[in-house]
């Protein structure tokens, strides 16, 4: 009888890899256990050496970020990945002149991966006496107060409206519109060209992460935490409906992939216990909690060091989240919330960039041995991977937890 | 003992306005401005950081002190000056080449003024030509050095061969920190010490000095 994997064309392969990949990564993050690990390395300026181009380029094209995310997926047989990791484009961010970005060639070296610039607290996108303005009416204030402070362009309001303030929206609107599109097409690529499941779909922020990244910056918020606690409670009320909206309206209908939540500013030492306890979490989990009523997980992408907060993120219902571990100790992670959610992550960047492929299998069987055992396991380094990588490591990465994480 | 003084009490709660208030009377009132420095600035952020390393004080604890310490300083420093009053030691710090994060690096300049050094900021961006013009012209003790990428950390490294190059290597004690550098990273590279957190870096900068101190946790100082 002829094998029908072995005289099937390039389109069923493809098909067919993408249907196992699918099932083994949706499994995994159900918190079971599939035929083997499934792997979701966050590549991004990685992706960009990989396929040859600088940060600069990936930055400022964003088909070039595409393609170089489309080589990786089809030369790694990496089970998920995300479409563009690097996911500033130069083209929007000057189209409405943002001035947070500190992007390659402009701003950083052409081969550093783009940053964010924090203002000083004096110079903060919101001030304390905002607070009032963003509580009754987020949606005005960030139109009318916030976008002509983040923008080079867009005119206070009440200002004569000038030739670049119209353009700004005009150009704005069409990048935006370009650049989400593409996204689109970039997820059918994968499937069609090297059958590669797009990996998450949907973004959150918790609202206290909003407040520091966005409006009042880290210093100004710990500023405000001591001196009107409540009045950032209320923001984070107040912001918590706009970001619940955002995420669901960006999720994936089929309802595998994961909407994922970037935090930072909540964790051990950003924030107290006590602030975290009345204001991060209160005001973050009902929007988990939401998400998932409506059939969607969420992808704790805990960077830094939560650990001490697992308990609150016990209270989740089972299966709500994937827990990905960025520095805190994925064996201690394993132990107090495995039974509950998926983990994913917890391979130290470090490791990866600078250590040596057998360095890189040892801790990886450790990983595999222990977090991975019973299934419930995402491989993926902490962080997202930029340019420091090594492309030897990545290879020897990938072949031990093929080889390795066979259930 | 826990000094008793309405200086060290708004460091404490960390009001900067009666910190600005207290300082202002008490100058007035003819104590000396080391006086303030030592006997309550200095044990406020020492508690401070005491508080940070067990567990009991978060980031936004040690910035609303800092925020008291720079206020009172900002009045006292000129009269220190003045007087040709040293201190523990001048620092150079900067963020490297490369990387524009600076919360923990202020955060560090911040504590270690608190703790009686002379910060000398550089910023962000910092190019390994901009460090070593700065150890010629203000002759620190200390260049300190931060990063928050893996993928910018060994601009670190740049800056010590350029350091080592330049002839200027030997005249400082090279300082690392931020959140991927390890003890590891900072044998590799040749830097002195490391830390990874603020209050460890005023310890390790301490240690740079030949100061005593009372705990070496977070903290990597080369053995010679």
């Amino acid at each position: 009888m002829t094998d029908p994997v072995q005289n099937e064309t390039v389109s069923d392969r493809n098909s067919r890899l993408y249907d196992e990949r699918l099932r083994r990564y949706v499994t995994a993050m159900r918190n079971g256990k599939p035929d083997r690990i499934p792997m979701r390395p966050f590549v991004a300026e990685f992706a960009a050496k990989y396929a040859g181009y600088t940060c600069q380029e990936v930055t400022h094209d964003y088909e070039k970020a595409f393609a170089a995310a489309r080589k990786c997926a089809a030369d790694f047989d990496w089970d998920a990945v995300v479409g563009n990791m690097v996911y500033v484009w130069t083209g929007l961010t000057q189209a409405i002149g943002l001035k947070y970005y500190g992007v390659p060639g402009i701003d950083v070296p052409p081969d550093t991966g783009f940053q964010y610039h924090e203002p000083s607290e004096e110079n903060a996108f919101m001030q304390p006496d905002d607070y009032d303005a963003l509580i009754a009416d987020p949606t005005a204030f960030l139109f009318n107060v916030w976008l002509p402070r983040v923008s080079s362009d867009v005119a206070p309001i009440g200002s004569p409206a000038t030739y670049r303030n119209n353009l700004s929206f005009l150009k704005g609107g069409m990048a935006m519109w370009n650049y989400f599109m593409g996204f689109g097409r970039q997820v059918d690529l994968l499937r069609t060209e090297s059958g590669t499941v797009h990996a998450i779909s949907g973004i959150l922020k918790a609202p206290m992460d909003i407040l520091a990244d966005k409006l009042r910056g880290y210093v100004g918020l710990c500023m405000d935490l001591h001196e009107r606690p409540e009045k950032v409670r209320k923001a984070c009320e107040a912001l918590a409906p706009h970001l619940l909206h955002v995420a669901l309206s960006g999720a994936d209908p089929q309802k595998n992939v994961p909407i994922t939540i970037w935090m930072h500013r909540g964790c051990v030492p950003f924030v107290s216990y006590k602030h975290f306890n009345e204001i991060y979490w209160p005001t973050l989990k009902p929007i988990v909690l939401e998400i998932w009523r409506r059939g969607h997980q969420t992808l704790f992408y805990a960077e830094g060091k939560w650990g001490a907060h697992l308990d609150a993120f016990a209270e989740l219902p089972d299966g709500s989240i994937i827990y990905h571990v960025d520095q805190d100790d994925v064996f201690e992670v394993h132990k107090k919330i495995g039974h509950k959610f998926a983990i994913s992550g917890g391979i130290p960047n470090v490791l990866l960039s600078f250590g040596k492929p057998k360095e890189i299998r040892e801790y990886c069987k450790k990983v595999i041995d222990s977090v991975a055992r019973d299934g419930g396991y995402i491989m993926d380094a902490s962080a997202i991977m930029q340019n420091d990588m090594s492309v030897e490591n990545m290879r020897a990465w990938t072949e031990f937890t093929h080889e390795y994480g066979v259930y | 003992m826990t000094p008793s003084h309405p200086l060290y009490d708004a460091m404490i709660s960390g009001d900067a306005e009666a910190a600005r208030c207290v300082t202002v009377r008490t100058l007035a009132e003819g104590v000396a401005p080391l006086s303030l420095v030592n006997d309550y600035m200095i044990p406020a952020m020492e508690d401070a950081g005491k508080r940070f390393a067990a567990g009991e004080y978060f980031v936004p604890d040690l910035l609303i002190r800092a925020r008291a310490m720079k206020t009172a300083m900002a009045i006292l420093r000129p009269l220190l000056v003045a007087a040709q009053i040293k201190s523990a030691g001048r620092v150079v710090l900067g963020t490297v080449n490369g990387d524009v994060h600076d919360i923990g690096k202020n955060l560090v300049g911040a504590m270690l003024e608190g703790c009686g050094f002379e910060v000398v900021d550089l910023g962000v961006n910092v190019s390994p030509e901009k460090f070593i013009a700065a150890i010629n012209e203000r002759n620190p003790h200390i260049v300190g050095m931060s990063a928050l990428l893996t993928s910018t950390m060994y601009s670190m490294k740049t800056t010590i061969d350029a350091m080592v190059q330049a002839g200027v290597r030997d005249k400082v004690k090279v300082l690392i920190g931020g959140a991927p550098v390890t003890r590891q990273f900072a044998q590799e590279i040749g830097a002195d010490g490391s830390s990874n957190n603020a209050v460890g870096a005023v310890a390790v900068a301490k240690m740079a000095m030949g100061l005593q101190i009372e705990s070496t946790a977070g903290v990597y100082w080369r053995t010679a």
